[in-house]
């Protein structure tokens, strides 16, 4: 029974995300890192975390800090800690990415700017993981969606872990020369705790609820995830036990992995049951935009699941593991992150503006913030994009990607003006607008 | 008159701390004819069961913020004779409220639209009761900036939430 409120920087999360994936589509576009180069080269290392870190990672953290307060009714812990935890990502980022590009012999730079960099993201990533698990430790015993998040943060630690241990041996310092065999065994635990852990389990977690407010569907936390969640974790617990266990030769890497994917595919499938239960008991029949887009994420998830699972049996797995991780990377995590924005900056946006007056004079709605029909424009030109560079990966065609990301970028951009757009009340009609005692919201930051 | 011994687990739970065993430790402590006052962060509803089966009875009062204070009394039958509680809290007996609101099937943030414009036209002291479909964490800090009190609670079925709100004295 206590109030939550407005997290002041959550805006600002979303705003620097957008930047980096902005940059990183422009870098595919331009033939930057794979496919032209190698998968496991510098070059791409530059873009996968500037995706992952820069843009999905920064803004699951800013929805974090916005919703886990509401998924567990319990204030944030600490309000304070998420400027520093900005700044220090922002910073990380930034000197990991040069520290790769120095490693590509883009230029000639400092051995220490791969361990500096990851130093700061390790620090950065422990204020928020500090900040939410606080914040769920309060709320014990934890309601089914925060349960995914709470594994989730985990990951995030076990992710962070291994990239400072892999930072130490490709900086060559003396401390990372004693595991050679870090970077061959410790790769896959590295992507599957960031990816499937962090940013996969933690979004279908945040889903669970969000997805429900949106549908209007009743979301009773007994039965939502009763199977998703422990599979999941099952799933990561197999693969991230297994691939350290692998690291000391006790057990066969690809067994582990090969276990932890039919959890992973147990759960995903449990998941898809549960969002599919919440959309037949839905009360709104008419369904708005963000989650229509949410579904269609959810759809390359299927379709990312049926493609793994396709890859592994005629064994092209290695060879096309790229396609495999740009459509879960685009197509299911920043197509429903994208979808998920375009519900959560207005609604922020509402609350900012509209709060302190609603009750006294009238008010537009939410949906008055928006423009769906141009908006969706974006969305279908964003999915197209999407699914025909996943297309190109697997044909081999870099040229054919390079063209389909920039259709992909072209999207963003259109989004990003329409997010842009709803920060500043552009398509609410003017009697509505701005009445006495609202005011206008910043572009970058709240006001709590 | 009883005399109170005082208990703040606000801090501990702030801190993510576990206060059952500070709260039952501070319970062995007490002297015949003694009470325990509990501050807490949220209704602690558990403890009511625990603390009866101990013997004691509780008086409650929401504080500001969502915060309670709750009065563990030895129920020795003199509960009634009791001191009463202070103002902020004599507010045992809320009058029934003028208005009914069904919120459950409406989007969000319409519920919280719709409680704060009916509580506009209510008279100070005056209340309304609202069935929502989840617990409304984004009106508390709405309610508490304009003074109005609150009562909420999951229904037995966990199905809704329903909440009565007492418009600001």
């Amino acid at each position: 029974m206590i109030g939550t409120s407005l997290c002041r920087w959550a805006i600002s999360y979303f705003a620097v995300a957008i930047v980096w994936l902005l940059l990183a589509e422009g870098l595919m576009v331009a033939g930057f890192g794979f496919p032209n180069h190698d998968i496991g080269g510098p070059d791409t290392l530059v873009i996968v975390h500037m995706v992952c870190i820069g843009w999905l990672s920064m803004v699951l953290c800013g929805a974090l800090f916005q919703f886990v307060p509401v998924l567990v009714a319990r204030p944030l812990y600490a309000e304070r800690w998420t400027l520093p935890a900005l700044v220090l990502l922002t910073l990380g980022l930034t000197a990991l990415l040069a520290g790769f590009l120095a490693l590509g012999g883009h230029f000639n730079g400092p051995p220490w700017l791969l361990p500096v960099g990851a130093g700061l993201l390790i620090a950065g990533f422990a204020l928020v993981v500090a900040n939410l698990g606080m914040t769920l430790w309060s709320a014990r015993p934890l309601p089914g969606p925060a349960r995914f998040v709470a594994g989730g943060l985990v990951c995030i630690c076990v992710t962070a872990a291994f990239g400072g241990m892999f930072s130490l041996v490709l900086s060559g310092t003396a401390v990372g020369a004693q595991w050679p065999d870090l970077l061959v065994s410790g790769v896959p635990i590295h992507a599957i705790a960031g990816l499937g852990g962090w940013l996969t389990f933690t979004a279908m977690g945040v889903s669970y609820r969000l997805l429900a407010m949106f549908m209007l569907a009743p979301d009773g936390d007994e039965r939502l995830g009763r199977l998703a969640w422990p599979a999941g974790i099952t799933a990561l617990a197999v693969g991230l036990v297994g691939g350290v266990l692998a690291f000391w030769r006790m057990t066969r890497l690809d067994l582990a992995l090969l276990l932890a994917a039919a959890a992973a595919l147990l759960s995903l499938v449990a998941y898809g049951r549960d969002v599919l239960g919440l959309y037949r008991t839905r009360k709104r029949r008419a369904l708005e935009l963000n989650t229509r887009m949410s579904l269609a994420a959810l759809a390359s998830l299927a379709a990312a699941a049926i493609l793994g699972a396709a890859l592994l049996a005629i064994g092209s797995f290695q060879s096309h593991v790229g396609a495999l991780a740009f459509l879960v990377a685009f197509g299911w995590l920043t197509g429903l992150v994208l979808a998920n924005l375009y519900k959560i900056v207005p609604f922020l946006t509402w609350l900012e503006t509209y709060g302190p007056v609603m009750g006294r004079v009238p008010t537009p709605r939410v949906q008055d913030l928006v423009a769906e029909r141009r908006a969706l424009k974006w969305f279908v030109v964003f999915f197209a994009g999407s699914w025909t560079a996943t297309l190109m990966l697997l044909f081999d065609a870099a040229l054919g990607f390079r063209v389909a990301v920039a259709v992909v970028m072209l999207a963003t951009l259109g989004l990003s003006e329409e997010f842009i757009r709803a920060r500043r009340l552009a398509d609410v009609a003017e009697p509505l607008r701005l009445p006495t005692g609202a005011a206008m919201p910043h572009l970058l930051v709240s006001r709590n | 008159m009883t005399e109170f011994i005082d208990v703040d687990v606000r801090p501990i739970l702030r801190a993510g701390g576990e206060p059952f065993s500070i709260i039952m430790a501070a319970v062995e402590r007490l002297e015949p004819g003694e009470g325990l006052r509990l501050y807490a962060p949220f209704k602690p509803v558990p403890l009511f069961d625990v603390m009866a089966s101990r013997g004691f009875a509780h008086r409650e009062a929401e504080l500001e913020g969502g915060e309670w204070e709750i009065r563990f009394l030895p129920d020795d039958g003199s509960v009634e004779a009791a001191e009463p509680l202070p103002a902020a809290s004599s507010d045992g007996d809320w009058p029934e409220p003028m208005v009914h609101l069904d919120n459950r099937d409406l989007d969000p943030p319409e519920p919280m639209v719709r409680i704060l414009a009916a509580l506009e036209r209510l008279a100070p002291g005056q209340t309304l009761f609202a069935l929502l479909s989840r617990e409304p964490v984004l009106l508390f800090r709405e309610l508490t900036k304009r003074g109005h009190q609150w009562r909420g609670d999951f229904t037995p079925q966990k199905d809704a939430y329903q909440l009565t709100v007492r418009v600001h004295a």
